[in-house]
Formats: C-alpha cells, sequence, structure tokens
C-alpha cells in the first residue's frame, strides 16, 4: 500500500484490544472525516509461541497443547494435529474413531458459527442476537462436556490413534435432541432482518481473484465466488463418503459471509445426521499404539490440511526419529483473513463499517498469533 | 466408479501433472502421496519456479514455512501451493545457507499474502527476503534478542536470565531444571 499523506485534520483511532468486540486483535485506522483512509493491523497479543512449544514435547502433550491454538473451535484442531500424528505415524484408523471424530469436528463448526453470528451482531449493535446466540451455544457445550469431559477445551480428546474414549451411553440420542434445542436459534438467526441488510449489504466486498491473490479460503472465500472446500476437494476422514452441499455466494459482500455461515450449519447438521446413522461398532483406538505414540519411529514430513470453520487450516509436522517433532509450522486461517485482507477491505470504507467488515470475517485472534 | 479405479485415475492425474511440472521446471517432481507432490531447487530458482507453478494452476499459497536445520547449517524454505483447478499440493523446497539466509522474495506473484508469510519467516528465523518492502516486526514487541524460533536460541536460559533470580528463595525452584 502506497502511504498515504496525512492531512491536518487526519486523527487515529483504535479499534481494539480494549474494545468491546475486537477480541485480542488491534486495528489502527487512520481517519478524514468518516472515511478510513489507512488501516494498520497490529497482531501479537495473544502470541505463545506453539510451534516452538511443540517442539519440546510428545505429541501426546501437543495433543492437549492443540486445544488452545483456538479458543473457538478446539476440537477441530484436535483433529488436525492428530490426524499430522497419525501420517506420520501410519496409524490406520478404526472406523467407528473416524466417526466419531467427524460428528464432534462439525458439532464444534456449528457452535463455532453460532458465535461467529453472535460477534457479528455485537458488533453492530444487535444486542439481542448476541445473547440468543451464546445462550443457545452452551446447550452444545454441554454435549462436549457429556463426551470429552470438557465444555470448551477437550484436553485432547481426538488424540492420535484414534479418539480418548468412546462416546458416552446414549450421546447420539443427546446429539439429536440437541439438534431440536438449537433449531430455534437457528431459524431468529436465519430470519431476514433489516437491520443486518442494512449494516452487511454491500459493505466488505472481496471480489474472487482478490480473494485467491490475498489467501482467502472457507467462508470468506467461498462467499466470493469459488467453491472450494478441503472437505470435498483434500478429503479426509470419511467426508468422501458422505453427501453435503457446499453453498457458494458470488457477492463477496459481508451479507454473503453471513448467508454461507447460516447454510452451513443447516450441511453440518446434515453431516452429524448421516454419520450417527452409519456409524459402525467397534474400537476407537489403533491396535498399534500403546498408551503413548512412539514418535520415535516416524520419519518424514507432512502437510496435513483439514476445513476448519473459519477455513483452511494446515500442520506442516517434521520428524526426524526423535521424541518429538523436530518442526511444527501451523496455518491458521484467520491469519490471512485479518491481516492483508481486512486490511484490504478497511481502506476506504466507512468508520461505521469497521465492526462489520471485522466480524464478517469470522476471526479468531488466537490462530492468528499462534 | 469402483474404488480402485478411482484410486488409479487420481494417481493417473499425478503422474500427468508430474510430467509437465518436471519438464518445465527441469527438476524431477515427486510423489510424497496421493494429492501431495514436493520437489527441491535452487535458491536462485525460487521467483522462476513459483511463476512456473503459478501459472500452471497453483495459485494459492498456502504459507511459507522455514525449518532450522542447524546441524547442516542451513535453512530450509518451504512454498505450500494448492492448485484449485488440479486440487493437489505442492510444496516447493530450497535449503539457503545459514551464516547468509537471503533469497528473493515471492511477492510479485502473491503480494500482501507472500509479503506476509515472508515477515512472519523472517521474524522467527531472521531470513531475509529481498525484495520485500515490508519487513518490520509482527507478533513479538520491542524483541531485540536473535530469532527466537531457530534452533540455537535456548528459551528456557532466556527466561530464566530475564525473570528470574537464582538467590531468591521463591524463584529457585525455575532452576531446577538445569541443575
Amino acid at each position: 500500500m502506497t502511504e498515504i499523506e496525512e492531512r491536518q485534520g487526519d486523527f487515529e483511532m483504535y479499534f481494539g484490544p480494549a474494545h468491546p468486540g475486537s477480541g485480542n486483535f488491534s486495528v489502527r485506522v487512520q481517519l478524514r472525516g468518516e472515511r478510513v483512509m489507512k488501516a494498520v493491523v497490529d497482531p501479537g497479543y495473544l502470541h505463545r509461541g506453539f510451534e516452538k512449544l511443540m517442539e519440546y514435547r510428545e505429541p501426546m502433550q501437543n495433543s492437549v497443547l492443540s486445544d488452545r491454538i483456538c479458543v473457538l473451535e478446539p476440537l477441530q484442531w484436535n483433529l488436525l494435529h492428530a490426524e499430522a500424528v497419525d501420517t506420520l505415524m501410519g496409524y490406520d484408523i478404526p472406523e467407528r474413531a473416524k466417526y466419531i471424530r467427524v460428528i464432534l469436528a462439525e458439532l464444534s463448526r456449528i457452535q463455532s458459527h453460532f458465535i461467529w453470528y453472535a460477534v457479528m451482531s455485537m458488533g453492530t449493535g444487535f444486542t439481542t442476537g448476541f445473547n440468543v446466540a451464546m445462550g443457545y451455544r452452551d446447550y452444545m457445550l454441554d454435549v462436549f462436556d457429556y463426551i470429552t469431559g470438557g465444555r470448551l477445551y477437550p484436553a485432547g480428546y481426538i488424540c492420535p490413534g484414534g479418539v480418548r474414549k468412546d462416546l458416552p451411553e446414549k450421546a447420539e440420542k443427546k446429539i439429536l435432541t440437541l439438534f431440536e434445542k438449537i433449531d430455534y436459534m437457528h431459524k431468529f438467526a436465519k430470519k431476514e432482518n433489516p437491520v443486518w441488510l442494512e449494516r452487511f449489504k454491500e459493505v466488505g466486498v472481496l471480489t474472487k481473484e482478490e480473494a485467491i491473490k490475498l489467501g482467502a479460503t472457507g467462508p470468506i472465500l467461498r462467499a466470493s465466488g469459488v467453491a472450494s472446500d478441503v472437505r470435498r476437494d483434500d478429503p479426509y476422514e470419511i467426508y468422501d463418503e458422505l453427501e453435503f452441499e457446499i453453498p457458494v455466494f458470488d457477492e463477496g459482500d459481508a451479507y454473503s459471509r453471513y448467508l454461507i455461515a447460516m447454510q452451513e450449519i443447516e450441511e453440518s447438521k446434515k453431516i452429524v445426521k448421516q454419520a450417527i446413522d452409519r456409524m459402525p461398532k467397534g474400537e476407537v483406538k489403533t491396535s498399534n499404539m500403546k498408551p503413548i505414540v512412539h514418535f520415535r519411529k516416524a520419519k518424514g514430513e507432512t502437510y496435513t490440511r483439514n476445513e476448519l470453520s473459519r477455513g483452511e487450516g494446515a500442520i506442516y509436522m517434521i520428524a526426524t526419529g526423535k521424541k518429538t517433532p523436530y518442526r511444527v509450522k501451523i496455518r491458521g486461517p484467520s491469519f490471512t483473513h485479518m491481516i492483508p485482507i481486512l486490511k484490504h477491505l478497511l481502506t476506504d470504507s466507512y468508520y461505521a463499517d469497521v465492526p462489520a467488515i471485522y466480524w464478517s470475517l469470522n476471526q479468531c485472534p488466537a490462530d492468528v498469533d499462534r | 466408479m469402483s474404488v480402485v479405479e478411482k484410486e488409479k485415475n487420481n494417481l493417473d492425474k499425478e503422474e500427468k501433472i508430474v510430467t509437465a511440472l518436471s519438464k518445465k521446471l527441469n527438476k524431477k517432481v515427486n510423489i510424497q502421496r496421493k494429492k501431495r507432490l514436493w520437489v527441491s531447487i535452487e535458491p536462485k530458482e525460487i521467483v522462476d519456479a513459483c511463476s512456473i507453478a503459478y501459472d500452471m494452476g497453483f495459485e494459492h499459497l498456502s504459507t511459507i514455512s522455514v525449518t532450522d536445520w542447524i546441524e547442516k547449517n542451513n535453512f530450509e524454505i518451504a512454498y505450500h501451493l494448492w492448485s484449485y483447478k488440479e486440487k493437489m499440493l505442492l510444496t516447493i523446497k530450497t535449503r539457503i545457507n545459514r551464516e547468509n539466509p537471503t533469497i528473493s522474495s515471492v511477492t510479485s506473484l502473491w503480494s500482501k499474502n507472500a509479503e506476509l508469510c515472508e515477515r512472519e519467516c523472517h521474524e522467527f528465523y531472521g531470513v531475509i527476503f529481498e525484495g520485500n518492502v515490508n519487513l518490520t516486526p509482527l507478533m513479538l514487541e520491542d524483541w531485540t534478542g536473535p530469532p527466537p524460533f531457530r534452533k540455537d536460541f535456548d528459551w528456557r536460559k532466556y527466561v530464566q536470565q530475564e525473570y528470574y533470580d537464582e538467590s531468591n528463595p521463591r524463584e529457585d525452584i525455575y532452576f531446577e531444571v538445569k541443575k
């Protein structure tokens, strides 16, 4: 970006990190009247150095650590880390474990999209939306608690070699009852809302070319007209056996990103229902795994990609025959969404649209900083 | 189509891409597993190689990663590219000297996305990307030490020195790892 000359009357404002709706992230915007002339993003408030930490820990410990990469979708990060280790160790995952993994990953996607709806509402002053979404999300957390033992952090429930424990009794029934419960929230969120139309329609438009060039993935890319989904293009677990649609919109604005979220909740429900129907009985951990992962046997490298709620997440892991991985590189989807894309969309927008654009990107500061 | 046929078709597709890429890059492109290709090149060819890959459909720069091979005294830089068309991942790897870690930037191809990835690599490994005008600090605030993700940076020692006092009985527990 070319430097914009400062004029008299221009002033700078911070959006975050202490803004009620910013998360642990901040954007410095240079304003001329109501117009944003320039935006400088400032990540790093949540940098914990996971890549380095993982070099000092064994895979089972890293599995617990991987929850913390993103607070809003820990189960999906659990799955991604487990898959990377599985590939390096050559584990053959039992069918039942695969189904449990997919069910949990999709439930995690639904609750993450609820949060997305909640923060979008909050960012635009529609507090009722926030309260309803966060309230209904709590029902989902109860189910996570029942299955994994942790409401937010599953503490490595999806671990290398399968999952830690089989589903508890009546878990399937609980999940189906949960869907009935959260149906109200979904209907509420899908209703056409004049406030939303006003605040999100034709705001923060990202074209297809820009989206590809700036590294957009997941819902943000699909809202810009590219039908790309890792679950379909680079299938993992049992996704190639399941039937689901990939919602795509061509507008590329904040409103279409919201519509994508709403349709994805529907698709995730479909996936979970199919998985529950088809889930076989049997073991949930690979038979060649002792209580710990013998990572010394692993050699080589892997680039494992998953479709997280926010987009493409990836782990590049190198094993050299030591107890711990030699190198772990983590690619968080929000990294590109929140730095180049946010900067691009904010430039030349109105200050009142900053929260709408900011939250329509479904960001997670934790996975930007890692 | 049966599973076996599907599998065969997939591999055929990869073979096709590998042949075309090998010819254009003049290097041996390897198949690591299904949908995963990799190629190793010289550091000076990086921009050309990336632009050939870009033209062949590998338009999504997933990420750039650096690995510190301290015993071999070099850094391995890997560019992970995804093709929306072929639905395949290509990893372009190159090794640069650890003493003088300089390589050309790929910002001409992926603009701000590449700029950001390179900025991160610069901050954590000290790799200099020639042509990238914005290599300013990203995550670390007021950091004056060596690039922290390098293998020779001992964070335990650093934390002990910076934050704890061994003579203080309330803090000597942090030195037990060393003992």
